[in-house]
C-alpha cells in the first residue's frame, strides 16, 4: 500500500501531469464565485482561499483512495 | 450586501451587458471593482482555454459551444479565428490538453453565466442580505 501511495504522489507531481491545470481553473472559479456572494475584498479572499482548498484536498483525497483501491486490489 | 444599486437601472440591462461583455452589468450596477475583476478572470480563463487547443476548441462539439457561448461577446469575436483555426490544422482529441482547454473555456462560460445572474439580482433585489457563511 504505501508503494501504491509513493506512486501516486510521483504521478500527482509530475511536471507531465494535465492535472496541474486543475488549481489555476479551480482558483479562477472560486473567486468569482465567492466574489459574487461577498462585497469585503477581504472575506472574499478568504472565503475563496478556503473554497480552493476544500475543494483540492478533497479531490485529492479522492484521488488517492481510488488510485490505491485500483493498485491494492 | 452593502453597495446599493441606483433605482433606475434595469436588471435586464445588466443581464444583457454582461452577456455582451463580461463584468459589464456590474459596471452597469456602480460595482466597478468587481467588473474589473470578473473581466479580467473570465476573459483570461476564455483566453487560456482556447490556448490550451491551440485555439481550436471554440464551437469544435456544439454541445460545448452552448456552455462556452456564455461567456458572451469575447467567445463570439474569438469564434471565427477558432474556427479559422480548427479548419488549419487538426484536432486531436485524444490530447488531454485539447480536453482542458475545453474545459477551460466551457467554465468561462459558466463562470459568466453566475455573473450575470448576480448582477441582475443585485439590482432586481437591493435589498438583498449578503450571505454569512463562507
Amino acid at each position: 500500500m504505501w508503494e501504491a501511495i509513493g506512486d501516486f504522489f510521483a504521478h500527482l507531481l509530475a511536471p507531465s501531469n494535465p492535472l496541474w491545470f486543475y488549481y489555476p481553473l479551480c482558483a479562477v472559479v472560486a473567486v468569482v464565485y465567492k466574489a459574487t456572494k461577498f462585497d469585503d475584498p477581504k472575506k472574499i479572499a478568504l472565503s475563496a482561499l478556503h473554497f480552493f482548498g476544500s475543494v483540492t484536498l478533497g479531490m485529492l483525497v479522492l484521488a488517492a483512495v481510488f488510485y490505491i483501491i485500483s493498485r491494492v486490489f | 450586501m452593502t453597495a446599493e444599486a441606483p433605482s433606475d437601472r434595469s436588471p435586464v440591462a445588466a443581464l444583457a451587458l454582461g452577456w455582451v461583455l463580461p463584468g459589464a452589468g456590474h459596471a452597469y450596477g456602480g460595482q466597478w471593482k468587481k467588473a474589473v475583476l470578473f473581466f479580467v478572470l473570465i476573459t483570461a480563463l476564455l483566453v487560456a482555454g482556447l490556448a490550451l487547443s491551440g485555439g481550436t476548441n471554440l464551437l469544435s462539439n456544439r454541445l460545448w459551444y452552448a456552455a462556452q457561448i456564455c461567456a458572451g461577446g469575447p467567445a463570439v469575436a474569438l469564434t471565427p479565428v477558432s474556427q479559422y483555426l480548427a479548419a488549419h490544422r487538426p484536432i486531436d482529441w485524444a490530447d488531454p490538453l485539447h480536453e482542458m482547454g475545453t474545459l477551460y473555456t466551457a467554465v468561462a462560460g459558466f463562470l459568466n453565466l453566475l455573473v450575470m445572474m448576480d448582477a441582475y439580482i443585485r439590482l432586481a433585489y437591493p435589498h438583498r442580505e449578503e450571505e454569512e457563511d463562507a
